[in-house]
């Protein structure tokens, strides 16, 4: 029954080597997939590439789609995955802060380690940036803190704040992906073509 | 030709991963629901059920009793009324029904006492030994015979005949000596003082909070 | 799909569908490993706090925000995040190297000048990595693992993230096409 580590399957000692092997397939992935380049992410704003988003939303409906039902034949248990905390105001000003930061930069930080990786310099100026970021951040926590500790709703997920039903909620999330999908091929084929 | 048929259906692919997708999206709507039991598996609470650890016979129970063993808690899940009637000294009264109770929970689920749950007899208690193993309450066990045990060995242990073991003798000495100790007088001794059980208060259960595992750091 | 663009650009990179399949694998397993979600920032959190540690220890131990991930026992590097980021920049490397796409070059518009670029890389760099602290997480540990356990604070954080970078997008539209 997973999670394996935290149940003990395997030794707490072993984290730290899956999380390199880990690693190591989340950048191979997203360098394969063109994450390392800056043009092809900013794509996805003006419409002639969704690589973007079709990896994106791709990715979360089979991690979905897969954690249910590995929860539903009792393999993992749903119950003990770690949840992301909603602090309600801190996730929509970070957020907006951080889609502000995308559009400027290109980048969001997977991406830019994947282009230092293979040595755009863009993106190392970028992850200089996000250090600089979190080390004004961190100054500056004391003018931040009601922000960042404000609103806090728990680790709740879509089920305790809505009350759907988690599976009708995939299904929907589904047929939205993909009439999404359908509707970026359709623009990107009205948009004039930008070779990068 | 195969080759042109491929090529008829790769032409569809996207469509074809789509309803893949969709399907496998729907199945989850369309899965029969159950739910999930919570607690231990059935497995573990049969190798519970066959420990010899889940039974507490009458004289050990009463040796603890007699040497104000502390790591004790008794629990009598009879009725109020029978409760009031008689029970063991320091006993606390959860009839069955309210085992459940939000008010009981904290005597059943903590790790520091040993639960000792008792009825008139064994059935009852059983019942509730295995409620309280099935939500994965730890230490519960129960008084083997209950009070009707109880009564026959210890406050009124029959003498063995002559031509019996020592250990029969000297068992029924303990017997009667925890006998004593509980208060029942005998002919022999009438002019010994039964030693006076003090009415202790209650005792304090502190409760152990479960352990909420650590929260994992934030993703990034 | 055009056949022009299929022999110019999408021979580069994997077909986005079959990134995303093998990236949604890869997140259910690490939730089936680990419990959670992959990341990234989090790692630069930890450098930040580790080298203003090394300069300053008295700062940091007083600083609110980097005396949370102090530990007088463990360094804040001994952390799993930094230890799945090392692994990206070593899967990138390999994924780069394969397909002969490493080299030394800033990418940028024809229309803008290297310079410009940097600037706003720099920028933005620092909003996001601002947005990040605030938020919890960036577009891969909150947003990406938020959505695949269906964390509310997951889908804000991505709807925040997408759509202002929509709304924001026509003022940058110079710096990509």
């Amino acid at each position: 029954m997973g999670p394996l580590i935290p149940n003990g399957v395997i030794p707490y000692e072993w984290s730290n080597i899956i999380a390199i092997l880990i690693g190591i397939a989340f950048g191979f992935i997203l360098e394969a997939s063109g994450f390392s380049s800056s043009r092809k992410l900013a794509g996805v704003f003006y419409g002639y590439d969704f690589a973007v988003l079709k990896v994106f939303f791709t990715a979360a409906l089979v991690a979905l789609i897969g954690l249910l039902y590995m929860d539903y034949l009792g393999y993992l248990d749903m119950g003990s995955m770690y949840v992301h905390p909603t602090y309600l105001w801190g996730a929509i000003v970070g957020g907006a802060i951080m889609g502000v930061g995308f559009v400027a930069g290109g980048f969001c930080p997977g991406t830019s380690l994947c282009a230092v990786a293979i040595g755009k310099i863009d993106a190392l100026v970028y992850v200089v940036g996000i250090m600089i970021g979190v080390f004004i951040f961190s100054e500056l926590y004391v003018l931040f803190q009601p922000l960042y500790e404000g609103a806090f709703e728990g680790n709740i997920t879509l089920m305790d704040s809505f009350g759907i039903n988690r599976y009708w909620f995939v299904f929907i999330f589904t047929i939205i992906a993909i009439v999404i999908f359908k509707l970026s091929d359709m623009i990107r084929k009205r948009n004039k073509k930008i070779f990068y | 030709m195969v080759n042109r048929k491929l090529v008829k259906v790769l032409t569809f692919r996207y469509t074809i991963l789509a309803l893949i997708l969709i399907v496998l999206a729907g199945g989850l709507v369309l899965l029969p629901k159950y739910t999930k039991h919570e607690g231990i598996n059935p497995e573990e609470l049969l190798s519970n059920a066959i420990s010899p650890e889940r039974y507490i016979s009458t004289d050990a129970l009463a040796d603890k009793i007699v040497n104000q063993d502390p790591s004790n808690i008794l629990i009598d899940i009879r009725e109020e009324i029978e409760f009031t009637k008689y029970s063991l000294p320091n006993a606390i009264n959860i009839p069955l029904k309210n085992l459940l109770d939000e008010d009981s929970i904290p005597y059943l689920n903590q790790n520091q006492f040993n639960v000792v749950l008792f009825s008139n007899d064994n059935f009852y208690a059983d019942q509730a030994w295995i409620l309280c193993n099935r939500l994965g309450y730890k230490n519960i066990r129960v008084l083997k015979g209950g009070l009707n045990l109880w009564f026959t060995t210890i406050i009124n242990p029959l003498k063995p005949d002559q031509n019996e073991s020592a250990e029969e003798f000297t068992l029924y000495s303990t017997r009667k000596a925890a006998s004593m100790f509980f208060g029942v007088k005998y002919p022999e001794q009438v002019k010994v003082d039964a030693p006076v059980i003090k009415k202790k208060a209650p005792k304090k259960v502190f409760t152990i909070e479960k352990k909420k595992k650590a929260p994992a750091e934030g993703g990034c | 799909m055009t056949k022009d663009k299929k022999q110019k650009n999408s021979h580069l990179y994997w077909n986005p569908y079959f990134g995303g399949f093998l990236l949604g694998i890869l997140i259910l397993f690490t939730f089936y490993m680990t419990g959670r979600g992959l990341g990234a920032s989090g790692a630069m959190k930890s450098s930040v706090v580790t080298i203003v540690d090394t300069v300053t220890h008295s700062h940091a131990e007083a600083n609110e925000y980097y005396s949370k991930f102090l530990d007088d026992n463990e360094s804040p590097m001994n952390n799993w995040l930094v230890f799945e980021t090392l692994g990206v920049l070593i899967g990138a490397f390999i994924s780069g190297g394969l397909s002969n796409r490493i080299s030394w070059r800033v990418q940028h518009s024809p229309k803008i000048t290297s310079k410009r670029r940097l600037a706003f890389a720099l920028g933005g760099g620092l909003l996001f990595g601002l947005g990040a602290q605030i938020a919890r997480g960036c577009t891969s540990g909150a947003a990406l693992s938020g959505m695949a356990v269906l964390s509310t604070g997951g889908f804000i954080t991505m709807i925040a993230i997408f759509g202002t970078a929509f709304l924001v997008a026509y003022f940058f539209r110079k710096n990509w096409i």
